[in-house]
């Protein structure tokens, strides 16, 4: 009885992120307009991994499922050769959120619970991360022409972002 | 507190920082927003969880509601946890020495504690066997808000716990042959002043005329007198055979054998006689007989110290100081007549002409007979060696009672009675 009560959550939370990865895979397959076949292939894949390391469980798999449900959505971009798509902030989001669900999913098999401050502060950084999502695809969206002055900034943009985590990183050693 | 933490980063740190930097360096290759636009939300994560992960900054004390209790009783240790720093999530781990248990409900312990907040946190132990321990070892596990770190100390304020055995259930104690010269409850095989009748004789000079029997005179038609036996008390020594312990999650044969002896210890105590203590084993100790209510903690403080202890070591009696076991004292042995060295011992002891009983904590009780016919036959081979070997000690005159687990103590000492009432029969 008290392992089924504590294998409870834990199911709850990996079959929630297996779904949210399962519609992250399927959306752009719709966008795609019934989609090629490759595109399906990749989404079936990348769902299968990410269910696969939920359920053996296998941690170190878990980005790799979330790496190519990213790779499908740029993919089918890429296929579609839309010039910006506007739907992009709610799909980082999601794909946001089926990490977090993933990993609280990993953490409840291990006999973790999520805690209130923890599902206050990711519901908190979807928001945030939903708004910074936005703001970036509307800087995108400035008629600005490109060459090698915007790449240049935008390798110093990454660079920065880079170094900016890197030191929070040696601030917290 | 805060540099003794040891911190260990989640596997979803690196993982949200690599996703997010190929995100970018997608975008980069790629000449397109999106790939920037899904890193954003797991950078920014990753930067959020970098820039609060803060080790907790705690003061904890730990203090138990007692430091005595006996077996099967329940002791509360309260922790008083100060956080100098908020803590988001904290679990709080005993590290029980075996024997303790802590009585720990599913999420009970884990709290979140606001900087400058104090929590008092009380848990339930139960002292599952007997045996002096430390306790307030503390496992502490501690996590960011948003769980990219989690932290774990060890926090160690020994706190001395004394579970005392839970004495066995007895009513008559092992009468001894001889009786010291102290007053006690112990009527004496000698003849003097008490007031338990032992005989009539004829009345000679200097005896006492309230001891005359008017009755037994009147019919004789000389005077009589009566003879009584005055109530004195015994030495006696408990023997712990400790060289091997057999036993199960159910128990063990040491459990029996030191429950068994606190209760013999506690008994004649209360007679008022003096008792001793013999731990024979890996490490010899031992207790001088004494009487009174320090005598009681002193002994059962020794009994919660008895533990096997390996030596190969030949210990004879010799080893004991003579005062340990002195004359005329009841000598109750418990052992599982396994070690050649404790029966060399107890021989010897008889030998000496101490007056001895053997409680044979038996180790059938814990030995399966197998099931091969093999095995079978060597347990049978096995069980009519001891049966020899009980007889070996029945012929010198020392009874010798088998206590099987599940058993009543006081059936077995009643038996050992009925043994050394017959012996002397016999020598009579």
């Amino acid at each position: 009885m008290t392992r089924v009560r504590a294998a409870a959550p834990s199911a709850f939370l990996a079959g929630a992120a297996v779904a949210l990865a399962a519609v992250l895979a399927l959306a752009p397959v719709v966008g795609a307009g019934g989609g090629p076949g490759p595109l399906v292939a990749l989404g079936l894949f990348a769902v299968a991994l990410y269910a696969a390391s939920l359920a053996l469980p296998w941690p170190a798999v878990l980005p790799w499922g979330l790496g190519l449900l990213a790779m499908e959505y740029l993919v089918s971009l890429e296929l579609r050769r839309a010039p910006l798509d506007s739907g992009a902030p709610a799909y980082a989001v999601a794909l946001f959120l089926c990490a977090e669900l993933g990993w609280l999913g990993l953490e409840a098999r291990r006999g973790g619970r999520p805690w209130a401050r923890r599902v206050a502060g990711i519901a908190a950084l979807a928001l945030a991360g939903a708004v910074l999502a936005a703001l970036l695809l509307l800087l995108a969206a400035v008629p600005l022409s490109g060459g090698p002055p915007m790449t240049a900034v935008g390798v110093a943009a990454t660079i920065a972002v880079a170094a900016c985590l890197a030191w929070l990183g040696r601030a917290r050693e | 507190m805060t540099d003794r933490w040891v911190t260990t980063v989640s596997n979803r740190l690196p993982a949200y920082l690599a996703l997010g930097g190929a995100g970018l360096l997608a975008g980069l290759v790629l000449g397109r927003p999106e790939p920037v636009v899904l890193a954003a939300p797991l950078l920014l994560a990753a930067a959020t969880g970098l820039a609060l992960a803060r080790p907790p900054d705690l003061d904890v004390r730990v203090r138990l509601d007692r430091e005595r209790a006996l077996e099967g009783e329940e002791v509360e240790l309260a922790l008083t946890i100060q956080a100098r720093r908020s803590v988001s999530w904290l679990d709080v781990e005993l590290d029980l020495p075996r024997g303790l248990a802590d009585l720990r409900r599913e999420g009970e312990g884990v709290i979140s504690l606001r900087a400058g907040a104090t929590r008092e946190h009380r848990r339930r132990v139960a002292c599952r066997r007997w045996g002096g321990r430390l306790v307030g070892q503390l496992r502490l596990r501690g996590r960011d808000p948003l769980g990219f770190f989690s932290y774990r100390l060890e926090v160690r304020q020994p706190l001395p716990l004394r579970v005392y055995p839970r004495p066995e259930a007895v009513r008559r104690m092992l009468r001894p042959a001889e009786t010291q010269a102290f007053a006690g409850n112990e009527v004496s095989r000698l003849k003097g002043d008490g007031i338990e009748f032992a005989d009539i004789r004829p009345f000679v000079a200097g005896d006492r005329v309230r001891r005359i029997n008017w009755r037994a005179s009147a019919r004789r038609g000389e005077l009589y007198v009566n003879d009584m036996r005055p109530e004195r008390n015994a030495d006696v020594v408990v023997f712990l055979d400790t060289f091997t312990e057999l036993g199960d999650a159910a128990g063990t044969s040491l459990d029996m054998t030191v429950r068994a002896a606190a209760a013999l210890i506690d008994g004649y105590l209360r007679r008022r006689d003096r008792v001793g203590l013999v731990g024979f084993g890996g490490t010899l100790r031992w207790l001088r007989p004494a009487m009174g209510e320090r005598q009681v903690y002193r002994l059962i403080d020794a009994l919660i110290d008895t533990q096997v202890v390996l030596s190969y070591a030949w210990k004879g009696l010799e080893v004991i100081p003579r005062r340990t076991l002195p004359p005329k004292s009841l000598v109750v042995a418990f052992s599982p007549l396994l070690d050649e060295r404790s029966l060399g011992a107890l021989l010897d002891l008889r030998g000496r002409g101490y007056d001895l009983a053997v409680v044979e904590v038996s180790p059938l009780s814990f030995v399966h007979p197998g099931r091969r016919e093999t095995e079978r036959l060597a347990h049978r081979l096995w069980v009519m060696e001891r049966a020899a070997l009980r007889g070996r000690f029945v012929d010198l005159g020392v009874p010798v009672v088998t206590w099987r687990r599940g058993e009543p103590l006081d059936g077995v000492l009643a038996a050992a009675t009925r043994l050394r009432r017959d012996a002397r029969l016999v020598r009579v």
